[in-house]
């Protein structure tokens, strides 16, 4: 076992009265690509900004690569970010931008201009070297600023929303640019975004923030089937959220009474007991759609509220007769089959495995 | 809407004859330099450089325009040090009685003229410190250093406000950060804030006057041959001046409006 | 505004760009006016200055007439000149701020800033000549059988001086004021079918009255301390208060009335200031 590369220790930021980060325990492995994902407010830039320096925790302790890092000053660490902003100094050409960072360390000129070439290289804007950083494009200027972070080969790099101010077909390719590049260093990417699709995309491991406190810490895939909690299935995809009653409990599947009919949900903690209340969720992908009653364990009858259409796949609003909301996601050329514009009802089913409790 | 028009059309011609009123003593400064009259009027009399050829002999205006150019420049770096200082501070620092601070460098330019003189002799007499070049210096960088604060306080304005912290990032710590980062932003404001506060100094007379003792600058000496009498070589002069003065204004102006980016690559 | 980045805010840093300016000031401008003030109760004694506190040159101050009369008639011009500025500015600060393109705005501005930056005592010198009784002015109204008027030495004289060193200003901080104000509320007023004229005083001078009384004020200040237009279009008789101290200073050697004369102008000056500023700054009268 190798020691964690970075360790939040009961970690609290306060500025004046207001609370940005609560208590943050967390730990990150040399060469994770771990994503904070929460929404504004949730203390993940604090978070990133106590990891780079720029603000001290008021509580607790972090460390990077076993060394205590309070107090240290934000030039004495080596933890370079990339700004939302990108911060890229206007007075300087892309090639000056990116010898900062070493002409910092005392690198000698030709050495420093050398490396700076090689990162601009790399990253396909070594044509745009010479040229005022104001001249250029979006996305030439997003990769001299990632040229600049990298250059002194750090072990771990920040990113504040990096592509946030950029067209959407340019943010996949930089995904994609972002991926690559920490595979082959086999660096640390601690990715700050308020973005499900980057967050999920791009990182081993997915941190979910809520008002200066960790909700869920997992695997992308983890987070979005096994949501811990309500704010976590509200926030992560699109989830049906079902509230009800335990009456019956046979060998830790539960029955469980909502205003919308009885379901069946299996609790595999065992933590359950009857008549406690129980949360569930069944991802909006995961509901089948028919206009005939459904053989199924689980079924709500509905009808239709609207369509949201976003090119292969379509989402459902539909609603109960107890006025619950559901969504349901399908491919586009399954609505076909369904003779989804003529009134009357719509049959919703999932499968009992597909249904996950919440703990807690 | 003829009305509106003719309205419209006169309003602007009001503008138009306000700013002739407004030039105009420069304009005939400058035409009657040129005239051979001792007593200039309309009609003009014959073309002369008379006047500047005296003015060219006259040693006492070389050791004024000397006088002049030394405190202007230094006057100039003296206010644009403590303006940067101080519009660093207030941009980067919040801190207790910030309101009396910059109540305190932004004062003086609204204190008449002559009171600030009668204060600065009684004040330079009691520290000994009157009657030296340096004196106007001090005085006049005391009445100068507003401005440049002001002009190197609307640049650091338009700066990212992550364009610090990216340099500490990067490993650059505060004094380096300053040298690399701050003073190449700030750098047109700084020059625009030189020239600026050169033209002040250059033409202040009152502080000037009072302070000066023998060390007489050029509008000290402008208010001592005008007392006299109607002596046409103080057009010459005040050409001169005129010309200092406008091409200090405008370069700082085009300093002023320039960004950063364009003028380093 | 960025954080202040590791340790309290009272480091060597921070005090090295916040000092320099705190000593200076004190030292140099605070200290000066301070001692000002101070030496108003000083005493002359053999030509020489004595440290004391005695009200000796208050009482000689304060009860000659003719300080008070030059506090009147320095009180009145710089009124004069305020209200006569005001008026002159608003019609091409209306038009400088509603009736010209951004263009054209920006470089007139930037022409009044000039005036503000070269030298006045030589623009005072010209209209010395300019208005003289076979000056320029006088010539052109000869041509049309006029004349000749005598306009030096005389309260217009002086008027002329101070239009030439407030104007400019006046009508920079006009335009501002009025280029700030809403174009919709003003449209709105056109709408409910207030007429042109009536929306200049209902609607767009109430909302650029902070800006119209701070150029007035201005306006005040420069005309109250001014010592070269009424002494030379206006002949300083009687002086100014500005005359008077340099008259007290430069011949009399006494310092310390003339330090009387600048702390009672100081004082002036607060108060309108202050009398001036709240009524910029207060909220509307309740109906």
């Amino acid at each position: 076992m190798t020691s964690p590369l970075v360790t939040f220790d009961g970690v609290v930021k306060r500025f004046g009265d207001f609370t940005a980060v609560q208590r943050l325990d967390l730990t990150i492995d040399a060469g994770e690509f771990v994503a904070i994902m929460g929404p504004s407010g949730c203390g993940k830039t604090t978070t990133l900004r106590m990891l780079a320096g720029l603000d001290q925790p008021s509580e607790g302790t972090i460390h990077i690569d076993g060394q205590l890092m309070n107090n240290v000053g934000p030039h004495k660490r080596d933890t370079p970010l990339v700004w939302q902003s990108l911060a890229l100094f206007p007075f300087l050409n892309a090639r000056e931008n990116v010898e900062f960072g070493l002409k910092m360390r005392n690198q000698g000129a030709k050495e420093r201009r050398d490396k700076a070439m090689d990162w601009l290289e790399r990253l396909g804007v070594a044509e745009f070297s010479e040229r005022n950083v104001e001249t250029l494009s979006g996305g030439q200027r997003q990769r001299v600023a990632l040229a600049r972070s990298l250059v002194t080969e750090p072990r771990l790099l920040l990113l504040d929303e990096p592509l946030s101010a950029l067209d959407a077909h340019l943010v996949i390719r930089m995904q994609s640019v972002l991926t690559r590049l920490q595979r082959e260093l086999g660096i640390t990417f601690v990715y700050v975004t308020h973005s499900q699709s980057e967050a999920f995309a791009m990182a081993d491991r997915v941190v979910i923030m809520s008002n200066g406190e960790i909700a869920q810490v997992g695997l992308p895939r983890d987070i979005y089937r096994e949501p811990a909690n309500q704010f976590v299935a509200e926030f992560v995809g699109r989830n049906n959220i079902i509230i009800g009653n335990i009456t019956g409990n046979e060998n830790g599947n539960l029955a469980i009474q909502a205003p919308d009919g009885l379901f069946t949900v299996t609790d595999y903690e065992r933590v359950k007991n009857v008549n406690d209340e129980a949360t569930f969720v069944i991802a909006a992908d995961l509901v089948t759609v028919s206009r005939t009653p459904a053989e199924s364990e689980n079924t709500v009858s509905c009808t239709l509220i609207s369509e949201e259409f976003i090119g292969s796949v379509v989402t459902l609003f539909l609603e109960t007769k107890q006025g619950t909301e559901f969504k349901v996601q399908l491919q586009e050329r399954e609505l076909i089959t369904l003779d989804h514009t003529a009134g009357g009802a719509f049959y919703l089913s999932w499968k009992t495995a597909d249904a996950h409790l919440l703990p807690g | 809407m003829i009305v509106q028009r003719l309205i419209n059309w006169s309003l602007r011609g009001y503008v138009l004859l306000l700013f002739v009123f407004i030039f105009s003593p420069i304009l005939f400064s400058v035409v009657f330099s040129f005239n051979s009259a001792r007593f200039p009027t309309i009609p003009l009399e014959s073309f002369t450089l008379h006047w500047y050829k005296t003015i060219w002999n006259d040693p006492d205006v070389w050791t004024a325009a000397r006088n002049s150019l030394i405190v202007s420049a230094c006057t100039s770096v003296l206010a644009t040090f403590l303006g940067f200082c101080t519009a660093y501070s207030d941009y980067r620092y919040n801190f207790r009685f910030k309101s009396a601070y910059l109540a305190l460098v932004l004062l003086p330019p609204t204190i008449p003229l002559i009171i600030m003189a009668l204060a600065m002799l009684a004040w330079f007499s009691k520290i000994g410190a009157s009657g030296q070049l340096w004196s106007i210096i001090i005085a006049h960088s005391v009445l100068t250093a507003p401005f440049a604060m002001a002009i190197i306080r609307l640049r650091l304005n338009q700066m990212d406000k992550d364009l610090e912290s990216a340099a500490w990032n990067l490993g650059a710590s505060e004094w380096r950060t300053m040298r690399e980062v701050i003073l190449p932003f700030c750098k047109p404001a700084i020059i625009s804030a030189l020239f600026l506060t050169a033209a002040v100094s250059f033409d202040e007379f009152a502080i000037a006057w009072f302070v000066s003792g023998l060390n007489k600058t050029i509008p000290v000496l402008i208010l001592e041959i005008v007392q006299g009498n109607i002596d046409p070589q103080v057009n010459a002069i005040g050409t001169f001046v005129f010309l200092v003065s406008m091409t200090l204004v405008i370069v700082a102006q085009i300093f002023f409006t320039l960004r950063a980016g364009k003028m380093m690559s | 505004m960025p954080q202040p980045s590791t340790r309290n805010t009272f480091n060597g840093f921070a005090l090295t760009w916040r000092m320099p300016i705190i000593v200076w000031q004190v030292l140099f401008f605070v200290g000066p006016l301070l001692f000002m003030v101070a030496m108003s109760f000083f005493l002359v004694k053999n030509y020489r200055m004595v440290e004391a506190f005695e009200f000796k040159n208050w009482e000689k101050m304060l009860t000659r007439g003719y300080f008070w009369d030059s506090y009147a008639l320095t009180f009145i011009l710089a009124t004069l000149s305020t209200i006569v500025a005001s008026v002159l500015a608003f019609p091409a600060s209306f038009a400088l701020a509603f009736k010209v393109s951004p263009v054209v705005r920006r470089w007139a501005l930037f022409l009044l800033i000039i005036p503000f930056f070269t030298s006045y005592l030589v623009r005072i010198f010209s209209w010395y000549v300019i208005l003289a009784e076979s000056g320029v002015v006088n010539s052109i109204l000869a041509q049309i059988g006029l004349g000749p008027y005598t306009m030096l030495n005389t309260m217009f004289g002086t008027l002329v001086g101070y239009m030439t060193l407030t104007l400019p200003l006046v009508v920079v901080l006009q335009t501002f004021a009025l280029a700030n104000i809403d174009r919709n509320l003003v449209q709105a007023a056109h709408n409910l079918g207030c007429s042109p004229i009536r929306a200049i005083y209902t609607v767009i001078m109430p909302l650029a009255k902070t800006g119209l009384i701070v150029a007035a004020l201005f306006c005040f200040i420069l005309s109250f301390g001014d010592f070269v237009s009424p002494y030379y279009l206006g002949g300083s008789k009687p002086p100014t208060l500005p005359i008077l101290i340099i008259d007290t200073t430069k011949s009399g050697q006494q310092w310390p009335r003339a330090a009387v004369v600048a702390v009672v102008m100081m004082l002036t000056l607060i108060t309108i200031a202050f009398a001036s500023l709240a009524l910029a700054y207060r909220k509307r009268a309740s109906r």
